[in-house]
């Protein structure tokens, strides 16, 4: 069922929540408080998130395979913390990033950072 | 003239169609009297739904746009019109390269999209005539009656510079425009015909 979901977007659409609420083990806060919190701040209008609905969009870059990736903005090392380090503020990563910080609080980030983490493709 | 056999073939499949709709009328009457359909702007579209209707409004602007005559575009005194009138009207909603959409403009459903990419999504006399007519049920609301058609211009031009700008270009051509340009809340200029 799980590889159902995940192989095919349309199902993940449709079935969002299947299998996703629950984060993955170590990982803090709710991924389904995260799923909202993604699309009430924009994230979806630029990065494709399975289960979040929205537009073929490829300025950000999807975020179907976040929980896999060894790295974020091409050098942080994949990890919760700095997931939400880089969602609230993006420039003190990488200043010369054209991604804004969108207001998001240490809650919603984390909660934002649960809900990616399950991502896989 | 038909038999006897097709007629009732013919009288089954109205009745059973005629029926069928009736029932599906009453169910989405039902539906819609009960207020079951939640409405709130936190339950997206579910994305069959949303592709449909985008792909609709992207049929419709192609038709309506089709004949619309684009100017030429590109000089450096629109551009910086068009930067500083983008930065007064759509980067509360659409945001911009580095720079976050407001609160109203995050939280929109369906959520206004990037204007980075417009150039390859649209044409620029389909991005005109979005921005003149604006796209119903949206919250893209139609600049005709508030901005002149020349200002409208300026924002075409300037969206065909987004995709190459960095935050820093962004930042310098929206700040030194904002200074130097006469804000939108002016009284329009008359369009010459």
């Amino acid at each position: 069922m799980k590889r159902l979901c995940l192989s095919a977007p349309l199902l993940v659409a449709l079935l969002a929540g299947c299998g996703q609420t629950e984060a993955p083990a170590g990982v803090q806060g709710d991924p389904e408080r995260g799923r909202i919190a993604l699309a009430q701040h924009a994230c979806r209008a630029c990065h494709m998130i399975p289960g979040v609905t929205g537009s073929e969009v490829y300025v950000g870059r999807s975020l179907d395979d976040l929980g896999e990736r060894p790295y974020i903005a091409g050098k942080l090392p994949n990890t919760q913390a700095n997931l939400v380090r880089w969602i609230r503020a993006p420039q003190s990563v990488d200043p010369h990033t054209a991604m804004p910080a969108m207001g998001v609080s240490d809650r919603e980030a984390l909660d934002m950072s649960a809900y990616l983490l399950t991502l896989k493709k | 003239m038909p038999s006897n056999r097709q007629r009732l073939i013919l009288k089954t499949i109205a009745a059973t169609l005629a029926v069928t709709g009736l029932a599906g009328a009453a169910i989405g009457g039902i539906v819609l009297r009960a207020g079951w359909y939640d409405i709130t702007a936190i339950s997206s579209h579910w994305q069959p739904v949303y592709t449909l209707l985008e792909s609709g409004m992207h049929y419709s602007v192609r038709h309506y746009a089709r004949d619309v005559v684009v100017p030429t575009l590109g000089e450096a005194q629109q551009l910086q019109r068009g930067a500083a009138l983008y930065a007064a009207n759509c980067a509360q909603c659409h945001g911009g390269p580095g720079f976050a959409q407001s609160p109203i403009g995050q939280s929109m459903q369906p959520v206004p999209g990037p204007l980075i990419d417009a150039d390859k999504r649209w044409a620029p006399r389909e991005l005109y005539w979005i921005t003149r007519k604006g796209i119903k049920m949206s919250g893209m609301p139609a600049w005709e009656y508030h901005m002149s058609e020349a200002d409208t211009w300026a924002v075409v031009a300037f969206m065909q510079k987004l995709p190459a700008m960095s935050s820093r270009d962004y930042a310098a051509a929206t700040n030194t425009a904002t200074n130097t340009a006469t804000p939108v809340a002016a009284p329009m200029a008359e369009d010459a015909p």
